[in-house]
């Protein structure tokens, strides 16, 4: 089991955030600070990479439920990309598709921001 | 010719034949449903060269049909429900010709001239109609083009059967993994709430969980503790209410569920601005202890029982996690006053004279037991410049602290005036003045104290309103009371000055100074122990030493209550010798 981890990179002018781990109860409030952290800089076009993401907790789900309308209203979104099936999966389970472009590939993600702006 | 029509119908049949099983495995296969649906009718329209042709499956809840598929037909709508109005005994047919009596609910003129219906049904259950157009090159449905599509719609429908199975299946699948999923929610944090004592720390975890399972956004936590109420989180768009409205949403919304109606929000404008659609009421043992306010999930999908019940489990486990901090906040407290209280205690304990020391021409013994940690009883021998000794003795009205406060500042009062060349009279009126000054109406000081003149073997005294001390001369089985003085400290400005009087001592003379808590203990049968019982125990041990006589009266009257002090009790003994 990897330990959780955020890192935080920019990639053509979108902030990338790659979550590693276990995004769980405990987890969840380090993702928090970091969505905080870039909304309150005003930047808004965030992808989250999951690739190196084991696992999810409703927890971790809540924290983009509480921040999406936020980066919604500044004008930006966040796009979620590379999950595996487990992770997926329970982004499924709880109707997430609906609200959030989910991709494959993280450059898929950056092509969606491209072609809405 | 015939042998050859022979031959072609054969070629026919074999074609039909194949049709028939590759259509059956590949419909057998599918799960699903709309592509079922749409083989049979491309199947069907591509075979028999029709240009309409659609599908009713049947509710048998609303007994109406509802449009699955078409293809034609412009007048028919998929997803419209429909009602068959046929002639007697007609959907126990296989297939039939619609005719001028048949008739399908709404109409919408559409053309059903020519057209059959078939009857889509397994062994047992019907599950709908086939209604086939009439043949685009205008000839009638030859027997085996009508039996050809008898045998379509048998298999089609046992593939249909199937695929709603199939479907149903994953849905109970789904709901399954979703409760798995709940569950996991709920083990997660339980083991997260108990290595928690951070009560915001909580709150959040529990917001983010229930945002997540729950998929929405609005959300407010209100929590009680005693008498109070406190929003400790919210998310989403919920307004920042008042206090007032914090509470009268709590107070107002007892039940379990309430789902907020029209009524509600025009009472609570903040809960109908903040798009809260419901409020739970987490319950502890009996007691309403938390409210849950949550807007709409953000697909719109209402919330169902299971859905109230996880909310329920959750929000049971992050309140008692939260009731948790509070309790052991207070016992954090309970223990740093403890620990305060037991510093006071060396405090107070450091005022009294330790060890007691000798004054020639007098045995002395002196001792206070306090019920609490501090307490509001005195005493004191201090030496004066003159080479006189003070002895005291005092009582302050209450227990616990603030008596001990006003037993500190008495104590710092007397050793302040100790050296001062004024009368016990005066220094008396003194303490008394500036008692009253300090201190609230209802605390009072009964306070006696004496200078002992060891060269005249005299002592002065004032008491005010003391328990008078016991002289018992050494000739005599009479005690003597020492009332002479005034009113107690800290009743009222000194008005009248307070009398001293000064007694001889002689040898084996015996003085008893002691406090309420001797002669006012009780027993079980809430007897007080009484200056009877008290004067008798000295009278039994006048012949002893000072040390003796007190702890001979400590004693007595511990057993006379049964070993409880509801009060502080003080001694003060002194005995003249040669």
């Amino acid at each position: 089991m990897k330990t959780f981890k955020i890192e935080h990179r920019n990639s053509d002018g979108f902030e990338i955030i790659d979550l590693y781990g276990e995004l769980d109860a405990h987890t969840a409030s380090q993702l928090e600070e970091s969505l905080k952290n870039l909304i309150s800089d005003q930047k808004s076009n965030i992808i989250v990479n999951f690739r190196e993401l084991d696992y999810i907790a409703s927890a971790g789900l809540g924290v983009f439920m509480a921040y999406i309308e936020d980066v919604r209203t500044i004008g930006g979104d966040i796009k979620l990309s590379n999950m595996n099936d487990k992770v997926y999966n329970v982004f499924d389970l709880l109707g997430f598709p609906t609200l959030y472009d989910i991709f494959d590939d993280e450059k898929q993600a950056i092509k969606k921001f491209l072609s809405d702006s | 010719m015939i042998a050859m029509g022979e031959e072609k119908n054969q070629s026919h049949s074999t074609f039909e034949l194949k049709t028939v099983i590759e259509t059956s495995r590949m419909l057998v296969e599918s799960r699903d449903t709309d592509f079922v649906l749409n083989n049979l009718l491309l199947i069907l329209m591509g075979r028999l060269l029709v240009t309409k042709a659609a599908i009713f499956i049947h509710d048998p809840v609303e007994e109406t049909y509802t449009l699955r598929k078409k293809k034609g037909f412009d007048k028919l709508e998929e997803g419209a429900h429909y009602t068959f109005d046929l002639g007697p005994e007609k959907n126990k047919e296989p297939y039939f010709e619609v005719g001028s009596a048949d008739k399908i609910k709404p109409e919408n003129g559409a053309d059903l001239q020519n057209c059959f219906l078939f009857n889509l049904r397994t062994s047992n259950n019907h599950h709908g109609y086939l209604l086939l157009g009439p043949k685009a090159i205008r000839t009638s449905f030859s027997r085996e083009d009508l039996g050809f599509t008898e045998s379509l719609c048998i298999i089609s429908t046992a593939a249909l059967v199937n695929s709603q199975l199939f479907t149903e299946l994953t849905n109970t699948y789904r709901n399954l993994d979703r409760r798995i999923h709940e569950l996991n929610t709920l083990f997660d944090l339980s083991k997260e709430f108990n290595l928690l004592v951070d009560r915001e720390k909580i709150s959040s975890i529990f917001k983010f969980a229930l945002l997540g399972q729950l998929f929405i956004r609005t959300f407010f936590l209100i929590y009680k503790t005693g008498s109070k109420y406190t929003l400790l989180t919210s998310s989403g768009a919920v307004v920042k209410p008042t206090q007032k409205q914090i509470n009268s949403i709590f107070l107002e919304a007892d039940e379990d569920i309430l789902v907020v109606d029209e009524n509600l929000k025009n009472q609570h404008e903040w809960i109908k601005k903040s798009n809260i659609t419901a409020l739970i009421s987490v319950t502890i043992q009996n007691e309403r202890v938390a409210l849950i306010g949550v807007g709409e999930r953000v697909n719109k999908v209402p919330f169902s029982e299971s859905d109230y019940n996880f909310l329920k489990s959750l929000a049971n486990l992050a309140v008692i996690s939260i009731q948790k901090t509070f309790f052991l906040e207070e016992r954090i407290d309970k223990e740093r006053m403890e620990e305060e209280l037991s510093i006071a205690k060396a405090i107070q304990e450091g005022l009294l004279p330790d060890p007691i020391p000798e004054i020639p021409g007098i045995d002395l013994a002196a001792k206070t037991v306090s019920s609490r940690e501090v307490g509001g009883d005195y005493f004191d021998i201090a030496e004066a410049p003159d080479g006189s000794t003070i002895f005291a003795i005092a009582d302050v009205t209450g227990k616990g602290v603030p008596a001990a406060l006003l037993m500190a500042n008495l104590q710092s009062m007397l050793h302040v005036l100790l050296p001062v060349e004024i009368t016990l009279s005066e220094a008396t009126d003194r303490i008394n003045n500036i008692i009253h000054k300090n201190t609230p109406s209802d605390k009072f000081i009964t306070f006696f104290w004496a200078k002992y003149l060891s060269e005249h073997k005299i002592l002065r005294y004032v008491n005010a309103g003391h328990n008078p001390p016991l002289l018992l001369r050494v000739d005599s089985d009479e005690f003597v009371e020492l009332t002479d003085g005034g009113l107690l400290l800290g009743a009222m400005e000194t008005f009248m000055p307070y009398v001293q009087t000064d007694i001889q001592l002689n040898p084996g003379d015996l003085l008893v100074c002691y406090t309420d808590g001797i002669d006012e203990t009780m027993n079980k049968s809430f007897e007080e122990y009484g200056t009877e019982r008290l004067k008798s125990c000295i009278l039994e041990n006048r012949a002893k030493s000072s040390a003796e006589i007190m702890d001979g009266i400590v004693d007595s009257v511990k057993r006379f209550s049964g070993n409880v002090f509801s009060d502080d009790l003080t001694l003060l003994v002194l005995k003249a010798c040669d």
